[in-house]
Order: structure tokens, then sequence, then C-alpha cells
């Protein structure tokens, strides 16, 4: 299984240089590492593709200001997918929406139309637009992301089996999805 | 006749199990639940129904394709934030300020980015963005570095480079520029091994 790397402590690598150069310098290598990885999830969390950039920019922007306080605080790839969940989770729950998908898995969207089409995909995304936020987070920060289930607890405040509970769910709404199409 | 609390377990252990985490003795705890209650084998289904369900995301996630770039999505005409923008100058400062504080250790660069042709300027950032990364190396790992290209757009690189300084370099994100984009590769791969 593919695990995110975590971002090292940027005390050695940046020696000598100003605060304001290692804040700008450890964003811009955040921004490059992790946008797409991180801006795919957001999507498949809130099945859009333009919401997903927007709050991934907004996921990029509270950590860049967190370095510019603070520019050798430690900044993990956990700590990115955490804002992002959360920010999923409020955007989904500000705009009373619970998925934007369509719930006929007609994916025919222009926001969804710039991904590929594939079963596995379509199938992925008419589960998630069924599941409660809190499963979609721990179906995809393990299976799709790469995190144990230890560390997605980690990431949301929670234990490893209420994970381990949660992906289960998440795999029997998927199941029902993928039996309803053959 | 199984409890409430037997079938809540069977959760875990199926959640571990679709996870990959489970060891024996879990996967035999969880064919035990199963032999004994119709309710989960029908709703949660065994191993291999587990491992096939689970497939699905692997199989979503390994099929994706979409790119998403947040300075590229910036220059959308119609967008949502105005902050877009505005992260979008942050960025080209920070590259600019990376750029312009490794040219002036390296003079030779600067001039050839102000003075140059564009194969020239590409080069030279490709040198000077080189320069500015001083985390430690591991051999046999990519390094990859990504850059602005003069008139083209950016171009990402990833340089590998084995224990003897011997390497390769691939284009994983082309300028749009063939011939520009293997002279960049081979001129940072060179400046790579002469400083391994
Ligand atoms: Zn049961």
């Amino acid at each position: 299984m593919r695990r995110p790397a975590v971002v090292k402590p940027m005390e050695d690598v940046y020696p000598g240089a100003a605060p304001a150069a290692i804040a700008r310098a450890r964003a811009e290598s955040l921004v490059l590492e992790y946008q797409v990885k991180l801006t795919r999830y957001l999507r498949r969390m809130v099945g859009d593709a333009e919401v997903a950039l927007d709050l991934s920019q907004d996921v990029f922007l509270s950590a860049f200001r967190m370095l510019q306080a603070d520019p050798r605080r430690e900044l993990t790839a956990g700590w990115l997918y955490r804002a992002a969940t959360n920010a999923a989770i409020s955007f989904l729950r500000r705009k009373k929406v619970l998925r934007m998908l369509p719930l006929d898995r007609d994916v025919d969207r222009g926001a969804w139309r710039v991904d590929e089409r594939s079963a596995a995909s379509v199938d992925l995304q008419g589960a998630l637009a069924q599941l409660p936020p809190q499963q979609s987070a721990a179906l995809l920060l393990t299976s799709y992301v790469g995190y144990s289930s230890a560390e997605a607890a980690e990431l949301l405040g929670t234990t490893s089996d209420a994970i381990r509970q949660r992906v289960c769910r998440a795999m029997r709404v998927l199941r029902t999805v993928m039996s309803e199409e053959s | 006749m199984m409890t409430r609390c037997d079938c809540a377990r069977a959760e875990t252990l199926a959640g571990a199990i679709a996870l990959d985490e489970a060891d024996e003795t879990q996967r035999d705890m969880y064919r035990a639940h199963l032999a004994t209650c119709g309710r989960c084998r029908s709703n949660l289904g065994g191993e291999r129904a587990i491992e096939r369900v689970m497939a699905t995301v692997a199989g979503a996630r390994d099929a994706e394709r979409w790119e998403p770039e947040l300075r590229a999505a910036s220059m959308r005409p119609r967008a949502r934030y105005p902050v877009w923008r505005w992260i979008a100058a942050v960025a080209a400062v920070a590259v600019l300020a990376v750029g312009v504080r490794a040219m002036e250790r390296h003079p030779a660069a600067a001039t050839v980015a102000q003075r140059g042709t564009a194969t020239e300027q590409a080069v030279a950032r490709a040198v000077a963005a080189l320069n500015t990364q001083t985390a430690p190396r591991r051999e046999h790992e990519a390094e990859s570095l990504t850059f602005a290209s003069p008139g083209s757009g950016s171009m990402a690189l990833a340089l590998h480079l084995d224990g003897r300084a011997q390497g390769r370099c691939v284009v994983t994100k082309s300028s749009g520029n063939r011939v520009l984009d293997e002279t960049v590769c081979r001129a940072a791969l060179r400046t790579l091994s002469t400083r391994h």
C-alpha cells in the first residue's frame, strides 16, 4: 500500500536562510509535492473538481500562513490531509448537500468530466455520494491515500477500530453500488 | 443467534481485512463469525468478496489522470475566490526569490539568464533551481525539479543518479518543446553529477 511521505522539518535543509525565505520555500515545496494528491482526495470527498481546487487552495494558504508565523514549524502531510478533511466536511455541511453527484450514477457533469470515467472510478464515486462524510474520509484516507487505520485514526481524532468500522460500512455501500450494476 | 456486539466486532474485523491489516487470528475470528451469522455473511461477505470490492478503490485511484495545478487554476477566468490570484502571486514571488538567491551565488547562471537564448535561460534556471536544493540526497533516488521555462510554461524533471554519479533524466512535465526539454534535462543531470 502506498504511504504518503512525511514532510521533514526543514531546520537542516535551508541553513542560514532568512525566516521569510524558509517559509516561502517550504510553502512552495508543499504545494509542488502535494497539490495533485490532496486535490484529488478533495475532489473524491466533495464530488466536484472546482470546489476541490478551491478547498485545496484554502488548505495550502493556511499552511503558508502558519509557516509565515513560524517558519520552522513542523508541517506533515498528515496536517494537510487533516485540514483538507475538515474543509471538505464543513463544505458539505455548509452547503447542506450530501454530495454534488447525482445518485443515478450519471457522472457526465462538466466538473467531473475532466477525469477518466473508468468503471471503478464511477462505482467509487457513486458510493461516496451516498456515504456520510466521516465514512468517506475513513475509506479514502486509508485505501485511496494510503494511510493505515492507526494513522487515519490519529488524523481524524478517533480510534483505529472506529476507522475500520467506518471502512467496513463504506465498503458495504460500495458493494451495493457495484452489484446494482451487474 | 449472534449478539449485536459480535456483529459490531465482525465489522471491525472486516474493516481490518479490507485494509489488509488483519492477522491470521483475526481472519480466523472473522471466518468463525461468518460461519454462525447469516446476516454478516450476506451484508459483509467473505474475505475474497471484501478484497474484490476494495480493489475498486485502488482501481479508481490508479486510473485517475486528473492533474490539478493550483497555479494554472489561478488563471481561470472565473475564480471563485479572489484569493486564487493572491496565492498565485505569492508562489511567483517564492519562485523568483529562490531563483534570485541562487543566481547571487552563481553569477554565471545569472548572466546567461539575462542575456542568453531561450534554451540557455532554461538551462540556467534549472541549474539555479538545483543549486537551491540543499536537502540531503539519497543514492538511487530520483531528484525532482520543477521550474518555469521561459515562454513555454513550466517543466518538471526527474533526475536519477546512482552511486557512481551515473544517471538518467526523465521529463515528467514537458514545456512543450522536446529539444529544449532534453537539453535542460541533460544539463541539470551534468550539474547534479559534478556536485555529487
Ligand atoms: Zn454478525
